[in-house]
C-alpha cells in the first residue's frame, strides 16, 4: 500500500452476475480532499462509493480503508469510518433532531439513551448543514433542498474521517447546491475525505480538490479538475464538444457548450 | 419534554388497562362490582389476607375461572398482534404489512381447520390440541413464505409480501376445499376462522402468553435498530447495522408472536394492522415507544371488543374478530381522516 492513502482501490473489479461494472479500478485518495466523481450515465460511479462502505463487494481486487481491506472491518466500525448519503433516502416522519440523533447509533451501544456529549454532535451537525431552525419540524413536511440538508447533518453526526456521497446536488437549486459543495469543501478543508457522486461539472471545477472521471467502468483520469475537465476529455467521455473557458476570477474550467 | 410526556402517556395508558381488566371481568351475565373484581384479585393473587370477602364463592368462582383468564387472554393477544404488526409494518416498510401477511394466518387455519375436521371430535376442539396445530400450521407456512421469499440468500421486502399473499391464497383454498367435503364441526372452524376467545381459559393462556409476552419484550430491544432501518437499507447498513440479519430477526420474532396467538385465537384480524397505525399518528414512528404503547393499547382495544363480542347479543357470542373490524374499521378510517 501507499503510505498516507485513506482510500486505496487495488485493481478492482465489480460484476453483477457476469455484466461487468467497474474493469481494474485502481486509484487512492489522500485526507483532507474534496473528490468528485463524474462520467456518464451507468459510467459505475455510485457503485465506486458502495465498494467503499461495503454494500457491494468487489468481484476482483480489494478495496482498502487506511491500510485495512474493508471486508475486515466490522460493520459498527466501519460506520465509524464512513458517513454515506444515499442517493434517494427516505424519510419518515422523525423530527429533525430525532433523524439526525440516529447519526450517533454507531457509538451507542443498544439501548444507552443519548449522552449528553452525543446531543452537542447532533447540535453541531445541525448548525452546519444549516437545519437547526427547523429541528423540531418532522422531516416529511420539509422541502426537498432541507431534506437533503438534513441527511448531510445525519451523516456529519456520525463524526467519521469519510463521507461518502451519491448525487447529493440533485434536484436542488443553484443555492441549495452550492450551499453542500461550500460545506463540503470546507470540510474537507478541515481534515475530512469528501468524496461525492456529481453530474455539474462546474460544480465539481469549482468545489473538488480532485476529480475521478469514470467511463464505461474504467478510470480514465485523476487529478485536480483544472489539469482533468479538458475539452478533449469532455469530447472523448461525454461526446460533446465545448469551448476552452476558464473562469475570469478563480481561472478554473468552465464548462459551456 | 418529550420524553417526560411520552412517559405520562404510557402511565395513562397501563391504568386504562387495568381498569378495563377489572370492568371486563365484572360485566355479564352475573354483574358483579368491578370493586369487587379489584378486592378479589388483591386478595387471591397478592394474598392480601386482611381483605374482607364482600363477594360470594359463586362470585369468585366465575371471576377467577371464566372471565378472567380470558379478558387477560384477550390483552396478552391484543398487546401481541400490535406488537407484531409493528414488527411487520417496520421491517417490510409496508404501511399494509401486519401479523399475517407472511403467512401465519392462513397456516394457522389450514392446521386448525385440518385438525377440527379430521382428528378432534365436535366441540372439543378448545380442551384438546388445537392450539398446537395451528401453530405448527403458522409456523410452517412462515417457513415456506421466507424460503419463496429469499433470493440469493437475501431478502427481499416486496418478494416476502408477493410469497405470503400466493402462499395464503393456496392455503386458504385448502381450507375451504377441505370445508366442502367435511360438513361435522364447520361451526368450529368458522368461529375459528373468524376469530373468537369464547371458552378459553388458563390454559390457553398459559400457552400463549410465555411466546408472546418474551417476543413482545424482545421486540422492544429491537426498536432502536428498527428506528435507523426506517432511513432505507442502504443507510441502516451505513450506519452499522447488518440489514439482512436484522431482517431475518425480526421476521423470526414477528411471526412468532403472530403464531402464538392465532393458536389460541383464531384469526383476528385489523388489531395488528389498525393499532400500530393509530399510535403511530398519535406518538410518532419511534419504535421504542410505539412499541410499548401499541402493545397498551392492542391490550384494551381486544379485552373491550371481546367484552362487547360476549354481552352485546347475550347470551348469543359474537366471534371477536367481527367485533374488531366493526368497530375498528370506522375508528381507523376517522383517525386517517383527520390526520
Amino acid at each position: 500500500m501507499h503510505e498516507g492513502r485513506l482510500i486505496e482501490f487495488d485493481r478492482v473489479s465489480f460484476a453483477y452476475s457476469s455484466e461487468p461494472v467497474l474493469e481494474d479500478l485502481a486509484f487512492g485518495l489522500y485526507p483532507g480532499q474534496f473528490v468528485g466523481i463524474v462520467g456518464p450515465n451507468g459510467a459505475g460511479k455510485s457503485t465506486v462509493l458502495k465498494l467503499m462502505n461495503r454494500l457491494l463487494a468487489p468481484s476482483k481486487g480489494e478495496v482498502r480503508i487506511a491500510g485495512r481491506s474493508v471486508s475486515e472491518y466490522s460493520l459498527k466500525e466501519l460506520a465509524r469510518l464512513i458517513a454515506f448519503v444515499p442517493q434517494e433516502p427516505e424519510y419518515f416522519p422523525f423530527t429533525v433532531r430525532e433523524l439526525v440523533t440516529l447519526g450517533r447509533s454507531p457509538y451507542r451501544s443498544g439501548y444507552g439513551s443519548v449522552s449528553p456529549r452525543d446531543a452537542e454532535i447532533v447540535e453541531e451537525a445541525m448548525r452546519e448543514a444549516g437545519v437547526v431552525e427547523f429541528a423540531d419540524r418532522p422531516v416529511d413536511q420539509l422541502s426537498g433542498g432541507e431534506r437533503q440538508r438534513v441527511t448531510v447533518a445525519r451523516a456529519l453526526a456520525q463524526k467519521t474521517p469519510i463521507l461518502l456521497l451519491d448525487e447529493p446536488t440533485n434536484h436542488l437549486d443553484i443555492e441549495h447546491q452550492l450551499h453542500i459543495c461550500r460545506l463540503l469543501q470546507a470540510k474537507a478543508n478541515a481534515g475530512m475525505t469528501c468524496v461525492a457522486v456529481l453530474h455539474d461539472l462546474n460544480l465539481v471545477a469549482s468545489y473538488c480538490h480532485e476529480v475521478l472521471v469514470l467511463d464505461l467502468g474504467r478510470l480514465v483520469a485523476h487529478g485536480a479538475p483544472g489539469g482533468v475537465l479538458t475539452p478533449e476529455l469532455v469530447q472523448e467521455v461525454y461526446h460533446v464538444h465545448i469551448p476552452d473557458i476558464r473562469h475570469p476570477v478563480t481561472g478554473r474550467p468552465v464548462i459551456a457548450p | 419534554m418529550r420524553t417526560r410526556s411520552g412517559v405520562l402517556r404510557g402511565v395513562v395508558l397501563l391504568a386504562f388497562l387495568l381498569v378495563s381488566i377489572l370492568v371486563a371481568a365484572a360485566v355479564g351475565s352475573v354483574a358483579i362490582s368491578p370493586v369487587n373484581v379489584g378486592r378479589m384479585l388483591l386478595s387471591r393473587i397478592l394474598g392480601f389476607d386482611s381483605i374482607e370477602r364482600t363477594w360470594t364463592a359463586a362470585e369468585e368462582l366465575i371471576v377467577m375461572q371464566v372471565r378472567l383468564p380470558r379478558v387477560l387472554l384477550a390483552a396478552v393477544i391484543g398487546g401481541g398482534l400490535s406488537a407484531a404488526g409493528v414488527l411487520f409494518q417496520g421491517i417490510l416498510r409496508n404501511p399494509l404489512a401486519d401479523p399475517y401477511i407472511i403467512g401465519v394466518s392462513s397456516g394457522a387455519s389450514l392446521g386448525a381447520a385440518a385438525a377440527l375436521l379430521f382428528f378432534i371430535p365436535a366441540g372439543l376442539g378448545w380442551y384438546g390440541t388445537l392450539p398446537l396445530y395451528a401453530f405448527a400450521g403458522a409456523v410452517g407456512a412462515t417457513f415456506i413464505v421466507y424460503r419463496v421469499g429469499l433470493m440469493h440468500g437475501r431478502l427481499h421486502p416486496t418478494n416476502l409480501i408477493l410469497a405470503g399473499v400466493a402462499v395464503g391464497a393456496l392455503f386458504t383454498a385448502m381450507v375451504s376445499f377441505m370445508m366442502v367435503f367435511k360438513i361435522q364441526n364447520l361451526q368450529d372452524v368458522y368461529m375459528w376462522l373468524m376469530g373468537s376467545l369464547s371458552g378459553r381459559g388458563w390454559r390457553q393462556l398459559g400457552a400463549a402468553a410465555p411466546y408472546v409476552l418474551a417476543g413482545s419484550a424482545v421486540a422492544v430491544l429491537f426498536a432502536p435498530k428498527l428506528d435507523v432501518y426506517l432511513l432505507g437499507e442502504e443507510t441502516a447498513h451505513s450506519l452499522g447495522i447488518d440489514v439482512q440479519r436484522l431482517q431475518k430477526q425480526v421476521l423470526a420474532i414477528g411471526a412468532l408472536i403472530a403464531a402464538a396467538c392465532v393458536a389460541v385465537s383464531g384469526v383476528i384480524g385489523f388489531v395488528g394492522l389498525m393499532v400500530p397505525h393509530a399510535v403511530r399518528i398519535w406518538i410518532g414512528p419511534k419504535h421504542t415507544r410505539l412499541t410499548v404503547y401499541a402493545f397498551l393499547a392492542g391490550a384494551i382495544f381486544l379485552v373491550v371488543a371481546d367484552t362487547l363480542a360476549r354481552t352485546v347479543f347475550s347470551p348469543i357470542e359474537l366471534p371477536v374478530g367481527i367485533v374488531t373490524a366493526m368497530t375498528g374499521g370506522p375508528f381507523f378510517i376517522y383517525l386517517m381522516r383527520r390526520s
